[in-house]
């Protein structure tokens, strides 16, 4: 049971590893599909928001962790 | 062969390559601690078992992969990517600007054989099940990574096979070059390598997922290198930035 609970928090952390740049990601990707809808005449904008959100929250998941770190 | 097909092959066979390559460094690692440490049979004994498991996970999970429509399989295999890619490619950061520490495949080894060595002192049996059960988790765990990398960058595009074949090529390289070596593989420059990975698989992520939301990504499929490059600088920019004195190799 415990091989079965460490490939399934494996799994877990290959995707979700760091929470918050979890959820920010798939807020990223949320408003990315609203804008296509709301914005059917310019799908391009919301290409645009999902690269650049994504960048953000990468430099945003790193500054973070090495605050905590610094802070620690 | 035309160029478009090379312009959609080389970024999946490459990152396929790349990041097999990093997965299956760090599981030869603990397959040559339990053989040195605990004898080959059952270092080899977990290794082919855990093969087998993900062989029968591939044969069953693979072929349901034709049902699924492309533009759904796009979007959450592109969610996947983008968390799964970012995650890598934050560590990486994370480690080249030495905020934590870097992988260091001597000294995991170190620390599995007294792990093992340990565990040997507990208990002794005709077979060795823990060592074979080491193995079996290691390349399990691994090799999870791999088929879906192998899965994510391929079935976009249908070049699953490519994909694989890339990968395959990995491992049989760590394999010959580790056995030949009889070493861990500590010179591979791992977080190079999962740096590249990672703003490969984020630059793959943020492809599929407009695609799959049905964003039209301005000339197509060489808008895959354009992410890469933005991904690679904004990362680098991040890691320079962010820089301090090199942490102590993780044990």
């Amino acid at each position: 049971m415990s091989l079965i609970r460490e490939i399934v928090a494996e799994l877990f952390s290959m995707f979700a590893a760091d929470g918050r740049l979890a959820l920010g990601a798939l807020i990223v990707i949320a408003i990315a599909a609203i804008l296509v809808s709301a914005l059917p005449t310019h799908p391009l904008a919301a290409g645009v928001v999902l690269l650049v959100g994504c960048l953000a929250i990468l430099v945003a998941a790193a500054d973070r962790e090495a605050k905590r770190r610094a802070s620690n | 062969m035309g160029l478009s097909f090379l312009n959609a092959t080389a970024p999946v066979v490459g990152s396929a390559f790349l990041a097999s390559l990093v997965e299956a460094v760090e599981a030869f690692t603990i397959i040559l601690a339990v053989g040195t440490l605990r004898g080959w049979r059952p270092a080899a004994f977990g290794t082919v078992g855990a093969l087998a498991v993900l062989a029968a996970l591939i044969a069953l999970l693979g072929p349901l992969l034709a049902y699924v429509p492309l533009q759904p399989l796009q979007l959450a295999i592109g969610i996947l990517l983008l968390l799964f890619g970012m995650g890598w490619l934050r560590k990486a950061v994370l480690r080249a600007a030495g905020i934590i520490p870097l992988h260091d495949e001597a000294a995991i080894f170190t620390t599995e054989t007294v792990e093992l060595a340990r565990r040997a002192d507990e208990k002794s049996a005709a077979f060795d099940w823990i060592a074979a059960l080491t193995a079996f988790k290691a390349v399990l765990l691994e090799g999870l990574e791999v088929v879906f990398i192998v899965i994510a960058v391929g079935a976009g595009r249908s070049l699953t096979w490519p994909a694989s074949l890339g990968a395959l090529a990995a491992c049989l390289a760590v394999l010959v070059i580790g056995l030949a070596v009889r070493k861990p593989l500590a010179r591979v420059p791992e977080n190079t390598l999962k740096f590249g990975v990672g703003v490969m698989l984020s630059a793959f992520g943020v492809f599929w997922t407009g695609e799959g939301l049905g964003i039209p990504w301005p000339g197509q499929d060489l808008a895959l290198p354009v992410f890469a490059g933005l991904f690679l600088g904004v990362a680098l920019a991040a890691a320079s930035v962010l820089r301090r004195p090199l942490a102590e190799p993780v044990q």
